[in-house]
């Protein structure tokens, strides 16, 4: 059997507990109403890796094709990496590097293990598709269609 | 104590192979050779010494199979490994589940990975896999399940009583946070057994490590614990550095520390939400996930990732911090302060929220050793138990802070500790920040091929739920010879069936959400 | 005006206060309801700090519309070995004694569709009825957990009756009448629940576990047992259950407006606005009750009931009775 003064308490705390939740109703919401507003993403971010520009030659990617990222990522998601040696030079230029996201855990050690630092995350947190073709992301084509845009 | 145990234990059976190891190569301090004559001796000796067992595994080594028991004491550090060596051919090593319970499981699960049939077992059925296997996972080469071992792999049924009916917790179910299926059998509104059934999430993290080199395993620890993927990733970067004698430089000791404990109260906050939904209140979710929301920002500023992070290296850490880092912080601690008397006027002095938690779900002192719970569990019962302080690693030695303990080891104990754990990180995040000291974050020569020496290390960290281990075997060559992971959610969820007989169905719900299961850890 | 004069000529005053009677509590009931669908989403929201219920319309005003389409239109599904004749018969069956409780309720000096001098007894009675139409719907779809549901709430249901009978009791006593507007016309002075607060709470506690709502919704409890007795209900019968359960919160907040709030009393604005205000008001606290606390366990509110409430409202009704003779 509870006593009153037991009642009485348990009934205060359940006043307490109704005095919290409707201050937080007079309060003003914590929530963004995306895709109306977005949020600024951080720099670190890691959305699918991208291919950096050399800095002598702009308009080519630093990727020498060694293949250092296709062997050690964890999940065999850089499926194919091509490149040609074109005259005059001494090492090999990216062609074609294909990225399957879909398996992709954004685990950073395609981008550690680069010995020439070509990869870097970009900031796409929020890509769309409609196929899983969608996300087997040629990343020197989509280095070439961030060159047409600048 | 090692030496005292040392003695004992060579006194006491004879003929005994008991030898000291190193303990700062080794993770632990005695390697006994048990034989199937005196195993059930020396387990029963360290029984009545009031060891618990971290963790027990099975390596195969192609000539033989190596049974690993590793015995550790609640009160002082003394990590004893006793490993007993069964012939391959016809795997047979004798049981020690009537002496300590927790075996019970373990033995099932080396059972269908390896073969290895323990004699006296009652249960040997289905842990983790189900029907349809065809010859046993972790060994090294394509051994086939014989006809005999696969009928009783499968000879799960459940026993059928006058007025008792079944019903299927899960695997689909808003409250076991996580694919966990649990057959319970009531009686009425009562409880007369519940048994878990597991493995819907397994996906094979142990033989994964055995193709992969000790670099590419790096994702896998964060998917086994979400909520404290931090955590899990620390114990796997200092274990393989404790075996290669990396030395990781002061500055990633502290940020380690300091992102551990953030990722910690983000656990924490998350059990809370979920705790309470169990219950039926609602809102209390959302709160909490409006203050994990700050964690995750923060956290995100600094790895790039939001839940399943890969941040720590082998010798320190990805990237660096930023002053932003220090500032967003110092501000999310004195946030998080005021919002904990909001917490406690909404839900820890609710009448309601009283009377459904307190006195429910008790673990007596004397279930801890059989079972070996770890994490918040233990640490309600009254026993002060924190491997933070046990066996410290990263920057704990050089920060103070006490470790909260219950009385009763109900859930309203189990909710009370984890509410003053959440406190006490806030507390250590300030001193560590506090002391934070510049310099480099990555050892200098750490080999890019990481090819650690021959030899077996354990190592473990208090995560989120409790002591999780890290056991690797390796054999010089880049990858891991074998992985195992010691997870506390596992050797937690082996009490549930105890603390739920005769209780009601609302109480063995609530208990089942007092004791923070994430069910992908269990599962590997 | 002449065309209902010529209509109260041919079939008769009673008649045509009915018909006109009952057409406005069917409209009142749909209304209600879909006011309050678009109120518990709303209250939950801004509760949790969000906004809920937005895209739809200005405020998501006309968010309850598209519901009731979207229920409109779901397949209504029957499962396998259910009794049918139950089955079916159990949506109907809850919705109908709600609907007699709006017969006897002033919403203003004169806008009441028949004061019945027992007026409370009505209400009371019918009230009942929906206890069986719970067990009937529990059986009906032959699910485990539907029946445990049922039986959980039928448990609750009757265990919660007696103490809503006793916390009215004083008042019938103090106003000397069983007809609800007798009841508000005592209020001119002061409202009742200056001299009863102790049958106030206990009124509302207990109207608050009639109504299945949390903290009391053991048998609708999500985490626990999916949906409890309308588990297998799809469709528009799964919207009858609910349209009952909204028109059965409005009709305890309008109930408890009368018999402890002064009813339609109060000064410069029309009665029934009034009166309209303080039930909704008190609609806003059940909802607010509901996004607050944690569900009570099975046996502690039949505790509640048995233990605490009853005596309690047997003491207040006992002093109540022996001031007045004094």
């Amino acid at each position: 059997m509870t006593s009153v003064v037991e009642i009485v308490k348990g009934f205060v705390s359940l006043i307490v507990g109704m005095g919290v939740t409707i201050k937080a109703f007079f309060s003003p919401v914590v929530t963004v109403q995306y895709p109306r507003k977005t949020i600024n993403i951080t720099p670190r971010f890691r959305g699918h890796t991208k291919l950096v520009a050399d800095s002598e030659r702009p308009e080519r990617t630093k990727c020498i094709v060694c293949g250092m990222c296709e062997r050690n990522c964890p999940s065999k998601s850089i499926k194919k990496i091509t490149g040609e040696k074109l005259e005059g030079e001494k090492k090999k230029t990216a062609t074609q590097y294909i990225l399957d996201f879909t398996t992709c855990s954004q685990c950073g050690i395609c981008v550690e293990t680069c010995p020439v630092d070509a990869l870097e995350f970009s900031a796409d947190y929020n890509p769309v598709g409609y196929k899983r073709e969608d996300f087997h992301y040629d990343l020197v084509k989509e280095f070439e269609k961030r060159r047409q845009k600048l | 104590m090692v030496k005292t145990i040392f003695e004992d234990i060579k006194n006491s059976i004879k003929g005994i192979e008991i030898n000291e190891v190193s303990y700062a190569e080794r993770g632990y301090h005695l390697a006994v050779e048990a034989t199937k004559g005196n195993l059930l001796n020396i387990i029963g000796l360290l029984d009545k010494k009031r060891f618990y067992i971290a963790d027990m595994c099975c390596v195969d080594y192609v000539e033989y199979l190596e049974i690993v028991y590793l015995f550790n004491n609640h009160s002082s550090l003394c990590r004893i490994k006793v490993s007993l060596k069964v012939d391959p051919e016809r795997p047979v090593a004798p049981t020690i589940s009537h002496i300590y319970t927790m075996a019970h499981w373990y033995e099932r699960e080396i059972y269908e990975f390896f073969g290895v049939y323990f004699e006296g077992h009652d249960k040997l059925i289905y842990l983790f896999l189900h029907d349809g296997i065809d010859f046993y996972p972790l060994r090294k080469q394509r051994v086939p399940v014989s006809a005999e071992d696969m009928k009783l792999l499968n000879s799960f049924k459940p026993r059928e009583e006058e007025d008792t009916f079944f019903v299927n917790l899960g695997p689909q179910h808003p409250s076991t946070h996580g694919v966990l299926r649990v057959v319970i059998k009531m009686d009425g509104e009562y409880v007369v057994s519940a048994e878990p059934v597991l493995g819907y999430l397994h996906r094979m993290h142990e033989k994964m490590a055995e193709n992969r080199t000790y670099q590419q395993f790096l994702p896998n620890p964060a998917r086994m614990d979400y909520p404290g993927a931090l955590l899990f990733n620390l114990a796997h970067v200092a274990a393989v550095e404790k075996l290669c004698g990396i030395e990781v430089p002061e500055r990633a000791q502290y940020i380690r520390t300091i992102t551990c404990e953030l990722n910690r109260v983000a656990s924490h906050l998350l059990w809370i939400g979920a705790f309470l939904a169990d219950l039926g209140g609602l809102t209390p979710f959302l709160y909490a996930f409006d203050d994990r929301e700050n964690i995750l920002d923060i956290l995100e500023a600094v790895t790039g990732s939001r839940l399943t992070y890969c941040y720590f290296r082998f010798g320190g850490l990805y990237n660096d911090v930023d002053d932003n880092f220090v500032s967003e912080t110092k501000k999310f601690v004195k946030r998080m302060r005021e919002r904990f008397i909001m917490y406690e006027k909404l839900i820890t002095k609710n009448v309601i929220f009283i009377n459904r938690v307190k006195g429910i779900g008790t673990i007596k002192q004397d279930m801890v050793p059989k079972y070996g719970f770890s994490g918040p569990t233990i640490r309600s019962t009254g026993i002060p138990f924190d491997m933070r302080t046990h066996e410290p690693y990263a920057a704990y030695d050089k920060i103070d802070f006490e470790i909260p303990t219950g009385t009763v080891g109900d859930n309203m104990d189990r909710y009370t500790v984890r509410l003053s754990e959440m406190a006490i990180c806030l507390d250590i995040i300030e001193k560590a920040i506090a002391k934070l000291p510049s310099g480099p974050i990555n050892a200098d020569k750490v080999p890019k091929k990481l090819k650690p020496p021959k030899g077996d290390i354990y190592h473990a960290v208090e995560s989120t739920r409790g002591e999780t281990g890290v056991y690797i075997v390796s054999d010089e060559s880049d990858k891991p010879y074998r992985m195992r992971w010691r997870v506390p959610s596992f050797s937690n969820l082996m009490t549930f069936p105890a603390l739920a007989k005769g209780s009601l169905l609302a109480d063995a719900i609530a208990t089942m959400g007092s004791f923070d299961l994430v069910i992908p850890e269990i599962d590997r | 005006m002449n065309e209902l004069k010529c209509i109260i000529s041919i079939i008769g005053e009673e008649t045509t206060r009915a018909v006109i009677g009952l057409v406005g509590v069917m409209i009142l009931v749909v209304v209600n309801a879909l006011i309050l669908t678009w109120a518990e989403r709303k209250v939950a929201g801004h509760m949790q700090r969000r906004i809920a219920a937005k895209e739809v319309g200005p405020f998501g005003l006309i968010q309850p519309i598209a519901d009731s389409l979207k229920l409109l239109c779901k397949e209504l599904i029957t499962p396998h070995h259910a009794e049918r004749p139950l089955f079916y018969l159990a949506p109907t069956l809850i919705f109908l004694p709600v609907l007699v409780s709006f017969v006897v309720i002033p919403f203003d000096a004169y806008l009441q569709v028949k004061d019945i001098n027992v007026g409370i007894l009505v209400i009371l009675a019918f009230s009942s009825l929906s206890v069986l139409s719970i067990l009937i719907a529990g059986w009906g779809s032959n699910n485990k957990y539907s029946l445990i549901g049922s039986i959980r709430s039928v448990a609750q249901n009757i265990a919660y009756e007696i103490p809503l009978l006793l916390s009215l009791l004083p008042i019938i006593i103090i106003a000397q009448s069983f007809s609800l507007r007798d009841i508000v016309e005592a209020q001119k002075g002061l409202w009742f629940v200056v001299y009863q607060p102790f049958a106030f709470l206990i009124f509302f506690t207990a109207s608050v576990a009639e109504t299945n709502r949390t903290p009391f919704d053991l048998p609708e409890a999500e985490s626990e047992l999916v949906a409890g007795f309308h588990t297998e209900y799809s469709g528009m019968r799964f919207a009858l259950f609910f349209l009952a359960e909204y028109t059965n919160i409005f009709i305890v907040s309008a109930i408890a407006t009368t018999f402890f709030l002064g009813g339609y009393n109060g000064p410069i604005l029309p009665g029934i606005i009034w009166f309209f205000i303080k039930t909704y008001f008190l609609v806003f606290v059940i909802l607010w009750m509901r996004w607050t606390f944690p569900r009570v366990r099975f046996d502690q509110l039949l505790n509640l009931s048995w233990k605490i409430l009853i005596p309690v409202a047997l003491v207040n009704l006992i002093v109540t009775g022996g001031i007045l003779k004094l």
